[in-house]
């Protein structure tokens, strides 16, 4: 089953002379329960390609279509109500809200919603990335480890269609970045989830179980891993 | 290199410099234009007191003479003493003394007096001018509010101002923490660093303040120069001087320079603690360090509630000084209004209340006694004159045996219950309405024998009495036969009629007074003395005659009603209404007439002749009369006339004035609690993209946020205001207490719709700012406010 498809997504920063074409004709397919990093050197665009999946930001043209939905058109309110419940967003720097503990940066999405959480799946979450005893604490009284597990699970909490996940380990060591490279191959392995990885960490995307990689706004190559 | 970089930030950051240099500006502006309004007001207020009260510190009364001011002056806090020889007569001297510092005054005049061998009661102060200088003197019983209000209400607005420089230095650092950081990894030290940011604040500032300390003066002078051409064309108004006090400037431009200098040093010092890692990843972020929650906010609004309430409190710190500001400036604004409200209730219950049916028009015909008066039949028969009394006031003592108090008195304790200085034992003197004790204390006696004058025969009694003072009003024989016809007492008669009444001080205060009466009615003579430092008004008369010890004259009734007179009479005192001719025959003995004879005129009503009718009266008639009366009088005498209607008039435009100068000063405070909010909210957020970008991120809506923002709006705004309220309530209850106001008047009068406009206007500010600002975030690109720059 599809999950993601990219039609010919243009991506073009500013106007006249100093325009920049930050992707150019991006067209990708990912089915669901698949494990895609896309690589890429500094300014290859892999980013603002992510930030176009996680509509935080709108292709120039082309269509952008997750779990069926065209959401190249989406208004700023039904872009927010569609990333909190079918797109978890995990970035470089956490981005976990700091006046909230943990427990409440991990139910926020749902919270929005004013859902009740499913505690047997947040448990499972919770305890699967190692943070159960962290709940009550707030972000700044974690290490940075311990920030990205709670940032994958407050990504996992709505069950998303789509997990993305920008330079994850970025600001890790590298034992704590495997860690969160094993947590995200865990929530792909055991709950099915679709997750999308952009990293310029070869090790890294060799992990991934196809590798997508961007050049110029382009990709240049797309294999799957044995 | 550093000068190269703040001037380079400057240029580049036109917005964060202007907005700088505009505070900086704005405030050091309405610093020092409120500050000079201020110390003009103080200098009129000064001046004019002295006009009404004279120019003395305090004053002894005494056997007082060259040799006595020599002694005086031998004190060394002692600026000047001169011999007032208006108030000294017959041996009695008045020495007026100014002193170095004022605020030793009360230990300094006891030993003046002692030092002359006169008792404490011999010393009197000027209270109200020494109230003017913050000097209380203890035993002065009136509140004198008005000026430690004022003066709270000035500070208050001060900090307010300081603290709008700071805020805007404040918005300004903080998102430079970034950058200093980035200096500092390269090896730039936090004096360093500390260095550029005062030369940085000095270089935007000192030109603002520095002009707008002199447009605050400029503007200043102006104000004071339109309001003086206003006073000045008001009957009795005087015209005020600009006046200027290098002091005050200074202070103004050091306490703004300190300000700038302090706000500039505090992200310096923040610097200094972070290592510069910290400082380039994640300064300026919004932070808890301790789990808090918004209970009430997320009850109330759910998750957005809690977000905003978290966010709020993580920003306490910064928004401490917005609140404080904000809870200043809303402060100042409804205390004036409030104390407006109060000092106009109190104006109309002391003047215009008691006085409305009294008169029509008032002269006072200056320097002359009232039996030498002669005009009185002329203005008598004047054609709108519907009623005349000419009198004249004189002070006595009388001596009161305890026997004749009324039973209604004695049942409060008596005259000593009422009167606190009158001790049980009765050896100092009753006082007068003033609070000075008489100066007679040495034959002032309760339990004394009354002792009798040789042309009355001793009386057979032996019983104690009391001396009060006593306040004579002479009236012209048809105006008391006028009077006795009103009681019911055959006209004719020599006698006195007593206005049977004392303030029961012990049940009502002043405002409210109630009265009980003052003797039995069965009271038929009264015994009046001579008040010693008066000269008696007949020279002539032989020495044994005016060192006479008392006049017993038939009293011919006791009332509670007075004859309508613009009068105030003195509390406690036994006040005798009484004709002319009965006056010449005593006034040898008593003396203590004052200088002044008045005309009360009421005029013809047009037919009518009900006082509730009143009203009708037309200015024209009430000119014409005063006109006529003047013309009757005729030109050899000294004379000053007023109408009430010209009076009322003359009062509705000070009143006008007046309001005018406190509305400009609440808008003044309103602008600034205005500007402050503005400036705040667009700063506090300007520095959260990053932030309203993660929740977006995590999918709260374009809507949630709105709706965070007017919660947030709602807290920052209501916060002050409900301290304010809270503080001004406080505030109010007090003066209420100290002015003896019932709490309900001022309820009724309450500056309800000034004070919820100004609510109002401070909610749509915040909200525009909010507006504004919110506009610019959600408009602003998600994708770049969550890529985070700053380890790139």
């Amino acid at each position: 089953m599809e999950i993601l498809k990219c039609e010919g997504v243009k991506k073009i920063y500013g106007s006249g002379g100093s325009q920049v074409t930050a992707l150019s004709e991006i067209n990708l397919s990912v089915e669901k329960g698949e494990f895609v990093a896309i690589v890429g050197a500094s300014g290859s665009g892999k980013s603002t390609l992510l930030h176009i999946l996680g509509t935080v930001d709108k292709p120039s043209s082309g269509k952008v279509f997750i779990d069926g939905v065209d959401i190249s058109t989406f208004s700023r309110t039904q872009a927010a109500v569609f990333r909190r419940r079918k797109l978890g967003l995990v970035y470089q720097f956490y981005n976990l809200i700091p006046t909230l503990t943990i427990r409440k940066n991990i139910l926020m999405p749902l919270l929005l919603d004013k859902k009740k959480p499913n505690q047997e799946y947040f448990e499972q979450v919770v305890s699967s990335l190692g943070i159960a005893d962290r709940l009550d604490a707030l972000p700044n009284q974690l290490s940075g480890g311990q920030q990205q597990r709670a940032a994958i699970a407050r990504s996992l909490i709505y069950r998303p269609a789509l997990l993305l996940a920008d330079e994850p380990t970025g600001n890790l060591d590298r034992k704590n970045s495997s860690e969160i490279i094993d947590m995200l191959k865990l929530s792909n392995r055991s709950l099915n989830q679709t997750i999308l990885l952009i990293t310029h960490d070869e090790k890294v995307a060799l992990e991934a179980d196809r590798i997508v990689t961007i050049e110029d706004g382009r990709i240049i190559s797309d294999r799957k891993r044995g | 290199m550093w000068k190269n970089y703040s001037l380079d930030y400057a240029k580049n950051n036109k917005n964060g410099s202007l907005s700088i240099m505009a505070a900086s500006f704005i405030a050091a502006l309405f610093l020092s234009l409120l500050c000079s309004l201020f110390y003009n007001f103080w200098l009129d207020n000064i001046e004019g007191t002295k006009r009404e009260d004279g120019d003395w510190h305090g004053r002894i009364t005494g056997d007082i003479n060259e040799e006595a001011l020599k002694t005086i002056r031998c004190f060394a806090n002692v600026e000047k003493a001169k011999i007032n020889t208006d108030l000294s007569r017959n041996g009695q001297g008045v020495a007026d003394i100014h002193f170095h510092n004022k605020r030793t005054i009360a230990q300094d005049m006891p030993l003046i007096a002692e030092a002359l061998g006169l008792t404490e009661s011999s010393v009197t102060y000027n209270y109200q001018l020494l109230s003017l200088y913050f000097i209380r003197i203890p035993g002065d019983d009136k509140p004198r509010l008005i000026l430690p209000a004022y003066l709270a209400i000035v500070t208050l607005v001060c900090i307010s101002l300081i603290l709008i420089i700071h805020n805007s230095f404040a918005v300004s650092m903080n998102s430079r923490i970034h950058q200093f950081g980035i200096f500092s990894s390269i090896g730039a030290t936090p004096a360093q660093i500390r260095a550029a940011l005062v030369q940085e604040a000095l270089l935007l500032s000192l030109v603002p303040i520095l002009a707008g300390l002199l447009l605050g003066l400029a503007l200043g002078f102006g104000i004071v120069g339109i309001m003086s051409a206003a006073v000045a064309k008001l009957p009795g108004g005087r015209p005020m001087d600009f006046g200027f006090h290098p002091l005050i400037l200074a202070g103004i431009l050091l306490l703004s320079l300190l300000t700038v200098l302090i706000s500039a040093y505090l992200p310096a010092r923040k610097l200094s603690r972070l290592s510069p890692l910290e400082a380039i990843r994640g300064a300026g972020e919004l932070q808890l360090n301790r789990k808090k929650r918004s209970c009430l906010l997320s009850a109330l609004f759910g998750m957005e509630g809690e977000l905003a309430g978290a966010a709020l409190k993580a920003q306490k710190k910064a928004l401490r000084t917005t609140s404080l500001s904000l809870t200043l400036a809303f402060l100042g604004f409804m205390l004036m209004q409030c104390f407006f409200t109060l000092s106009g209730i109190s104006t109309d219950h002391t003047y215009f209340e008691r006085y409305q049916n009294a008169w029509d028009v008032m002269v006072t015909v200056k320097d002359m006694a009232i039996e030498d008066f002669e005009p009185s039949e002329d203005i008598r028969h004047l054609s709108g004159c519907r009623s005349a009394v000419i009198y004249q006031k004189a002070e006595a003592a009388c001596l009161l045996p305890a026997d004749v108090q009324s039973p209604e008195l004695l049942s409060l304790g008596g005259l000593e219950a009422l009167i606190p200085s009158l001790s049980a034992s009765g050896q100092t003197a009753p006082q007068s309405a003033s609070g000075q004790a008489a100066p007679q204390s040495d034959s002032v006696l309760s339990g004394q024998t009354a002792r009798q004058t040789d042309s009355i025969p001793p009386s057979p009694r032996s019983v104690p009495c009391y001396r009060v003072n006593a306040s004579l009003v002479i009236m012209d024989d048809d105006s008391f036969d006028e009077y006795c016809g009103q009681l019911g007492i055959a006209p004719g008669q020599k006698g006195t009629v007593l206005l049977n009444r004392i303030w029961d001080s012990l049940n009502s205060n002043f405002r409210y007074a109630e009265y009980i009466p003052y003797v039995a009615e069965s009271m038929d003579s009264i015994t009046l003395q001579r008040i010693a430092d008066t000269p008696s008004a007949d020279a002539s008369a032989p020495e044994s005659e005016r060192q006479a010890d008392g006049t017993e004259i038939p009293v011919l009734a006791c009332t509670q009603d007075a004859p309508a007179l613009r009068e105030e009479y003195e509390d406690y005192a036994l006040v005798n209404f009484l004709p002319l001719s009965l006056w010449k025959e005593i006034k040898g003995r008593l003396g203590g007439a004052e200088k002044d004879v008045y005309v009360r005129l009421l005029s013809v009503n047009e037919g009518q002749t009900s006082p509730d009718l009143r009203e009708s009266i037309s200015p024209e008639a009430l000119d014409a009369l005063e006109k006529d009366v003047l013309s009757a009088i005729g030109a050899d005498y000294a004379l000053e006339s007023e109408n009430r209607i010209q009076e009322r008039i003359t009062n509705e435009k000070m009143i006008d004035g007046y309001e005018l100068v406190l509305g400009g000063f609440c808008v003044f405070l309103a602008v600034i609690g205005i500007a402050h909010v503005f400036s705040n909210t667009l700063g506090f957020l300007h520095q959260r993209k990053r932030e309203f970008a993660r929740y977006q991120s995590v999918g709260l809506t374009p809507e949630g946020i709105r709706k965070m923002f007017c919660i947030e709006a709602l807290v920052i705004a209501g916060k002050p205001v409900m301290v304010s309220l809270l503080l001004t309530a406080v505030a109010t209850a007090f003066m209420i207490k100290a002015s003896y106001l019932a709490p309900i008047e001022f309820i009724a009068k309450a500056p309800v719709i000034p004070i919820l406009l100004f609510v109002l206007t401070v909610f749509g500010f915040v909200a525009l700012a909010y507006y504004l600002g919110g506009r610019k975030i959600l408009r602003g690109e998600l994708a770049e406010a969550l890529r985070d720059d700053r380890m790139m």
